[in-house]
């Protein structure tokens, strides 16, 4: 926002690939709202006296049908942002807190948890090891006596969990 | 009930020990959150929505308002010592409020923000409470036309106001109110967009859709671009600010207060819009504009002052109308749902309590916070020494324990899961989770409205124009379009025109001045600053 930060999408020419790529966005919504529309033809639209449980969705639908089409070609490219080697740890951060949710519903919070801190500072945050693992378990143990025993959750229960008690 | 007596309720209310705790509770998290890097005040609110199921309505509201002008005077902090906006109310602030710290007049700067903060809450709670009942009372006369109407201006405005290209924010509206559908039709009982499944029948969580976008999108999406943060190493004295630099700006924080409050009231405003605009007018009312930029505290007092004064006016949509005009006021629209209490017009006379308890929460708080950053505001500097990747390790997880806890079930953490990888590309393609928001929130009142609508008129569409209030709103939404279309370019030049002309050579010194970046705190209505994507 100040004048030492000139605008750097504008400033250099979108590279051709990126520029069809960004293309997915739309078409993606695109998609979306037409098939929501057809869905909603489906549950039947009724009349506008007595309208169905279709209607409204219909209008909705074809709002974004609309508005998705017109961004097919009126959509800026400097709205996009490049993607760096950041993007990868963010997709692996994804993937950690995805296999996390597995793991709680199978064996409890505890371990799950402190796995999951203990993967993230370290190789996210690039935290030492020593760091990383006295945070994971202190956190996990932490947050299992707020959650657990000061709150009342009923986290699903893994042996670690019942040796903690709550 | 006169003013008087609601003041008084409301103080009673306020005062409760209870209630004085997550004031206070509120105030700090907001001022710490508002200083830490990664953390805005949208995410807050959206990681804390599943705590407020335990405990009050009027609490709940009181601690996330708190949260929420809190983070306004964090956020400062940060802009002054550092010149890196805690959220992006206080991008202006950095303009003047950096040269200041580097002139060392730090103090100064902090100690004229906290008092314009204060004067400019205070005076919009003395707004709100004389402007809201009168507001309530013509809005108890609404058929459901008029909430179509006034639901889609909403809509509408925060499409236009925010801070993406107005059609693909349309375009996310649409998505929130095609989310708004799923799961059972309110009047028929048919399941819609189910997809067979039995935990969307009662439709898509609102906590998990918010706490995925807004917590889990913000947090991955600021990991991305770490940020060097380095540390305050000067110290900071004279926080009180001296005679003349109240004569300076005490005009600068009468204005800010009201073009804050004006702006707050308006669907879409809120924060960004209202520090910009000060800034604007304090710049060109200066006998000499040359100054800003090059450390006036007036460029300081005045933007701080209107965003404090638009976070509270804010309110009045929400507790005369139930229409949120930012996506801060939907979530806390969504805490008050799932409360069973549906913010409108009948608020102020069915739950007092509510609405007359937090406007005098409201004072107690600004008074809270004027009496924490006057002293602490040292402390909370050495906050910026946590780092944002342990900071998001811990967001993540304390996110996905509280979803799991709304509904005990591991159904929401997907949910939560998936929204937050939505929200994340959304950031990187340039759609504003907000308008998705507040649509997905105000989309069943909508549809209901419509519906209602067409039974009324017998199935015409007339009934939208040919009533005076419903047929005002839609003019005014007509004049929107076509002022927006036509102003569109002019808009950008003016978001341009505040910023101070050669505030900083990044030639010169391109290693001690980090550029301003604000983290993006979706808080509805980041402007899209040229060039900040």
């Amino acid at each position: 926002m100040s004048t030492s930060t000139p605008a750097p999408a504008p400033a250099r020419p979108p590279r051709p690939v990126r520029s069809q790529l960004r293309r997915v966005a739309p078409l993606l919504l695109l998609a979306l709202g037409v098939g929501a529309l057809l869905t909603a033809r489906g549950m039947g639209l009724g009349e506008l006296t007595a309208p169905g449980p279709g209607l409204w969705p219909a209008i909705v639908a074809a709002l974004l049908t609309g508005t998705a089409a017109a961004l097919l070609f009126l959509d800026p490219a400097e709205d996009y942002e490049s993607w760096t080697v950041g993007t990868a740890r963010i997709v692996a951060g994804l993937a950690g807190l995805a296999l996390f949710v597995v793991l709680f519903d199978t064996i409890g919070f505890v371990v799950p948890a402190a796995l999951l801190l203990f993967a993230w500072l370290r190789w996210l945050a690039g935290e030492s090891w020593r760091m990383a693992l006295v945070l994971a378990v202190a956190g996990a143990l932490v947050l299992h006596l707020v959650f657990v025993v000061a709150l009342g959750v009923p986290f699903p229960a893994g042996p670690v969990d019942q040796l903690l008690g709550g | 009930m006169g003013i008087t007596d609601g003041i008084l309720q409301g103080f009673s209310v306020a005062l409760d020990p209870v209630n004085l705790l997550y004031v206070f509770a509120g105030v700090l998290i907001g001022t710490v959150i508002g200083v830490l890097p990664g953390l805005g005040p949208t995410a807050t609110i959206a990681l804390l929505l599943p705590l407020t199921y335990s405990i009050e309505p009027a609490t709940a509201v009181i601690l996330l308002a708190g949260i929420y002008y809190g983070s306004m005077y964090g956020g400062t902090i940060t802009s002054v010592l550092l010149r890196l906006p805690g959220e992006a109310a206080s991008v202006v602030t950095t303009f003047d409020g950096y040269q200041m710290a580097k002139q060392g007049r730090a103090g100064p700067a902090l100690g004229i923000a906290a008092v314009g903060s204060f004067v400019g809450g205070t005076l919009s709670v003395v707004g709100l409470a004389l402007l809201a009942p009168p507001l309530a009372d013509l809005a108890v006369s609404f058929g459901p036309p008029e909430y179509v109407a006034l639901t889609a201006l909403g809509i509408l405005l925060v499409t236009y106001l925010g801070s993406g290209t107005p059609l693909k924010s349309l375009a996310m509206a649409a998505v929130g109110l095609l989310l708004a559908t799923v799961g059972q039709d309110p009047i028929t009982g048919t399941t819609r967009f189910t997809f067979g499944s039995v935990q969307l029948f009662d439709g898509v969580d609102f906590v998990a859709v918010a706490m995925g976008l807004f917590g889990v999108g913000e947090i991955l999406h600021s990991l991305e671009r770490t940020e060097k943060v380095q540390a305050v190493t000067q110290r900071i004295k004279n926080i009180w600010p001296s005679r003349q630099d109240f004569r300076d700006s005490s005009g600068a924080i009468a204005r800010g207060s009201v073009l804050g409050f004006v702006i707050g009231v308006l669907p879409g405003g809120g924060g960004v819009i209202s520090s910009l605009a000060s800034y604007a007018l304090e710049k060109r009312r200066a006998k000499d504009p040359t100054r800003f930029g090059k450390g006036a505290i007036e460029g300081v007092a005045g933007p701080e002052t209107a965003n404090n004064a638009s976070s509270t006016s804010a309110f009045i949509p929400l507790l005369t109308l139930g229409i949120p005009a930012n996506v801060v006021l939907a979530l806390i629209f969504g805490a008050l749902l799932v409360q069973g209490i549906t913010p409108g017009p009948q608020l102020i006379s069915e739950e007092p309590e509510i609405f007359w308890g937090v406007i005098a929460s409201m004072v107690v708080g600004n008074l809270m916070l004027l009496a924490l950053n006057i002293p602490l505001v040292g402390v909370f500097v050495q906050l910026l020494r946590v780092r944002a990747g342990i900071l998001a390790a811990f967001a993540l997880l304390v996110t996905m324990a509280g979803v799991f806890s709304i509904n005990n079930d591991s159904f929401d953490m997907w949910v939560v899961l998936v929204f937050g990888l939505v929200g994340w590309l959304m950031k990187k393609t340039g759609f504003e989770p907000g308008p998705l928001v507040l649509a997905f929130v105000l989309g069943e009142i909508m549809e209901r409205a419509f519906r209602q609508s067409m039974l009324i008129s017998g199935g015409s569409l007339d009934v939208f124009v040919t009533r005076p209030l419903s047929g005002g709103l839609f003019a005014v939404m007509a004049l929107v379009v076509v002022v927006s279309l036509v102003t569109a370019r002019r808009r950008r030049a003016a978001f341009r025109h505040v910023d101070p002309e050669g505030e900083s050579d990044p030639a010169t010194d391109p290693a001690t001045e980090p550029a301003p970046e604000p983290r993006r705190t979706a808080d509805t209505d980041v402007p899209s600053a040229p060039g900040e994507r």
